[in-house]
């Protein structure tokens, strides 16, 4: 019996009897992919994660900075405010005590020059249309106040008549010198006679007249009317 | 088993070690992972890094930005006490920073030079009393509540032994203009009277601490009925007197004085009975002024009507050990009217003796006249209580032999004047508004009648309240003159309400103890008689007519201008 190596052969898996001829050959893509890969994508992550969180820290520090530049601003503000506020807090109160009812009262009576005039509620007009200001009727007072002037107006007239009536008198006496009786002669007589003297005085001894004094005041006098543009002798 | 079978299943090729190259490639993947794990330490520290920021930050945006500017700020001044203002807005109290001057001894390095600088600011400072603090080596104050100058002066000493201890104090601008209300505090700022204390939490809290306690209290009102308090005090010579000014239709007071009063501002303690709030704390015999009451009752039980005439009055009346007579001479027939205008007790014991001890009873208890006044004070005085009998009955009637306190009394007169709804006086602005469905104690009617014939009270000749009768301001009310306990002394009531035919205001005068003002010239108001008035002087009698009753009117004539009242019938007929 002879054995028939084809049919034997054919019992042998196809497979290994075809790939013979690469038998030998190792598949190297195959052999690569089983080598472990180095993961490059999660390092980039982390690097970019990485960089954004320092600039992020980097960023959030400067703005920091700046916000606390600011706050510190504000806060200054604030403490200039408070001041303020507490300055107002007390110039309030104290406004407060200067206008007290009291306060206003006692100043009033201080340094107010106002004679005011009471009103009393039946001196004033009731007003149907309310939109009007409120009328005040003639207070009382005016009544006082017309008879005063009536008496004053009278008075005066009492006074011009006694003037008009003196300065006719005098008149009459001009008209009439020979009517002028002999005492308010000679008084006039004896006028004269001492301003002559006078006079003669200053003619015979000027010096004696004019005294230090007298000339410092007309010196004085003339300074002032140099200053004031007054032409120092009159008539210039 | 299974599992290992589909393992090798899957496996679907082989490969051949390299130890070499598998060497450097473990040794790669080891260093790989250890700065992984340095960054992922890295990457945690800054994330918590930047949590913790992100949480302060959301911390900081929550908070109130004016806590943080304004509590750490040591500048900033923090009231620990709520303002008090008038219903204008005018401050009462306020909280204001003040320094005291207190000396260290251990700290002093020069103390004749420092003892001098003393003498010389404080002048009026016992060196000797100071020397010896000095020597006790204990911390101890020179002065307190330094001025300003004084301050400026031992601050630029520059010595460090002299400290200044700051604290708040209470001002009050208006001095003694509220001084019965307003009340003060203590060191500590704490409230011991007065408003001070009664709304003390109110004034510490610390929420709103910028709103201020808002008062129904009106400050230019306050200080004309003071006033004239003050001037009737030359007139008649009163050892004290009161006044209470408030609206009839909700309680609001607008005005409470009691005099003789005290400046708040200097702390002093007072230990003088004169100087208790006669409006409240007060509880007084008030006389005649009880009349109202007795003929609100019996008008409002139909036991009598205005004309209801009462015939045969008799001139004085015994019940046990008391006499009743009348003040004045007065006609024998009278009508409930006239026994009001007129003020006589006999018919005022007439009337109640009709009403029965019951009827009247209730009618004053309804007034609750003789019950602790819920008002907002702490100084509130308790009527005293008494058994009702036909005695008590008769000297009732016209307001003898029961107390009550002013407050309570203009109350009840605001009760009367409003139509007879009921209403408690109140200090605290926006506290009590008009309820819708308020109690009604007395009726309209009865109410109105009341007002006419307190009005006639004023306008009539006849009157006892004539110089109240100021034109244009429709006057009505009721004079009360009451002996004090165990005194022969007087103290004086008159309780108006104005205008009388719609009344909105109340005013209650009572004057302690004024002496008769022969002086006085005393202005009648125009009559038939005397068209244009007349003027009197020389009067002896001290009765309530005599003066509460000037003083009400001059008050009246001032402070109606301000209560602005318009809708005045009296007015129209300028």
């Amino acid at each position: 019996m002879t054995i028939d190596p084809n049919k034997w052969i054919k019992t042998l898996p196809n497979n290994n009897l075809n790939d013979k001829s690469n038998e030998n050959n190792a598949d190297h893509e195959k052999w690569i992919s089983t080598i472990p890969k180095k993961n490059n994508i999660k390092f980039k992550k982390y690097y970019f994660s990485l960089t954004i969180i320092i600039i992020g820290l980097v960023s959030v520090s400067a703005i920091k900075n700046k916000t606390r530049n600011l706050q510190k601003e504000i806060s200054s503000l604030h403490a200039s405010i408070d001041i303020l506020k507490k300055d107002l807090h007390k110039s309030t109160l104290e406004h407060e005590f200067i206008t007290s009812p009291e306060n206003i009262t006692l100043l009033a009576k201080e340094y107010l020059e106002l004679e005011l005039t009471t009103y009393r509620a039946e001196q004033i007009k009731h007003l149907e249309n309310k939109n009007l200001e409120l009328i005040i009727s003639e207070p009382v007072k005016k009544d006082e106040k017309k008879k005063l002037s009536e008496s004053i107006k009278s008075q005066v007239a009492k006074k011009i008549k006694k003037k008009k009536n003196e300065l006719a008198k005098l008149k009459k006496l001009y008209k009439n010198p020979e009517t002028i009786p002999g005492e308010v002669k000679a008084e006039v007589a004896k006028k004269i006679e001492a301003k002559k003297i006078e006079l003669k005085e200053l003619y015979n001894s000027p010096k004696e007249t004019i005294t230090v004094d007298k000339f410092q005041k007309w010196g004085v006098i003339q300074l002032v009317k140099v200053f004031l543009g007054i032409p120092v002798v009159p008539g210039k | 088993m299974k599992d290992k079978k589909t393992r090798n299943k899957k496996q679907k090729s082989f490969f051949f070690e390299d130890y070499d190259e598998l060497e450097t490639i473990g040794k790669n993947i080891n260093l790989a992972k250890i700065s992984l794990n340095r960054v992922t330490f890295l990457f945690f520290v800054f994330v918590s890094i930047i949590v913790i920021f992100s949480i302060k930050i959301i911390y900081l945006s929550t908070l109130d930005t004016k806590k943080i500017y304004s509590e750490n700020n040591t500048k900033n001044f923090i009231k620990e006490r709520r303002d008090i203002i008038d219903t204008n807005g005018t401050i009462l109290a306020r909280n204001i920073d003040i320094y005291d001057a207190g000396l260290r001894p251990q700290l002093i390095e020069n103390k004749k030079k420092i003892l001098i600088n003393l003498k010389i600011i404080f002048p009026e400072i016992n060196i000797k009393q100071v020397e010896k603090k000095i020597n006790k080596n204990k911390f101890f104050y020179i002065k307190r509540r330094l001025t300003e100058d004084e301050y400026t002066k031992l601050w630029l000493l520059g010595d460090k032994a002299i400290e200044f201890p700051k604290r708040q104090y209470r001002i009050y601008p208006q001095k003694n203009l509220f001084s019965h209300i307003l009340g003060q505090t203590d060191d500590k700022n704490i409230g011991i009277s007065g408003i001070e204390k009664f709304f003390d939490d109110d004034l510490k809290v610390k929420i709103n601490k910028n709103l201020p306690l808002e008062l129904t209290l009106d400050s230019n009102l306050q200080y004309l009925i003071r006033e004239e308090l003050i001037n009737a005090k030359t007139d008649f010579r009163n050892i004290g007197s009161a006044a209470i000014l408030m609206r009839v239709d909700n309680g609001e007071v607008l005005s409470l004085v009691s005099l003789p009063d005290y400046d708040l501002n200097k702390r002093i303690s007072i230990n003088d009975d004169n100087f208790t709030n006669k409006i409240t704390l007060g509880v007084y015999e008030l006389g005649s002024v009880f009349k109202t009451f007795t003929l609100a009752a019996g008008i409002e039980n139909n036991i009598i009507n205005s004309n209801t005439v009462f015939k045969n009055l008799k001139e004085k009346i015994t019940c046990d050990k008391y006499i009743i007579s009348e003040h004045d001479k007065l006609p024998k027939n009278l009508s409930a009217e006239q026994i009001l205008i007129r003020s006589s007790n006999i018919g005022a014991v007439r009337i109640a003796q009709k009403l029965g001890v019951e009827k009247y009873k209730k009618f004053l208890n309804s007034l609750e006249l003789f019950e602790t006044i819920n008002f907002d004070l702490g100084e509130i005085g308790t009527p005293l209580s008494f058994k009702w009998g036909k005695c008590k009955l008769a000297t009732a009637s016209y307001g003898h032999g029961i107390v009550t306190t002013p407050l309570q009394l203009a109350k009840a007169y605001a009760i009367l004047g409003n139509g007879g709804y009921k209403i408690e006086p109140f200090l605290l602005k926006n506290k009590k508004k008009i309820k819708n469905n308020r109690e009604q104690i007395l009726s309209n009617e009865t109410s109105n009648k009341i007002n006419e014939m307190l009005r006639k009270t004023v306008s009539l000749e006849e009157g006892t309240a004539n110089f109240a009768n100021i034109k244009g301001y429709e006057i009505g009310g009721k004079t009360g003159t009451a002996l004090k306990y165990n005194s022969k002394a007087k103290l004086n009531t008159f309780v108006s309400l104005f205008p009388a035919s719609n009344p909105k205001f109340v005013l209650l005068v009572m004057l302690d103890e004024p002496k008769p003002a022969p002086n006085f010239i005393y202005e009648f108001p125009p009559s038939d008689k005397f068209p244009n008035g007349y003027k009197y002087k020389g009067e002896r009698r001290n009765t309530s007519g005599w003066n509460t009753v000037v003083v009400a009117g001059k008050i009246i004539e001032k402070i109606g201008p301000i209560l602005a009242i318009k809708d005045l019938q009296a007015s129209k007929n300028f």
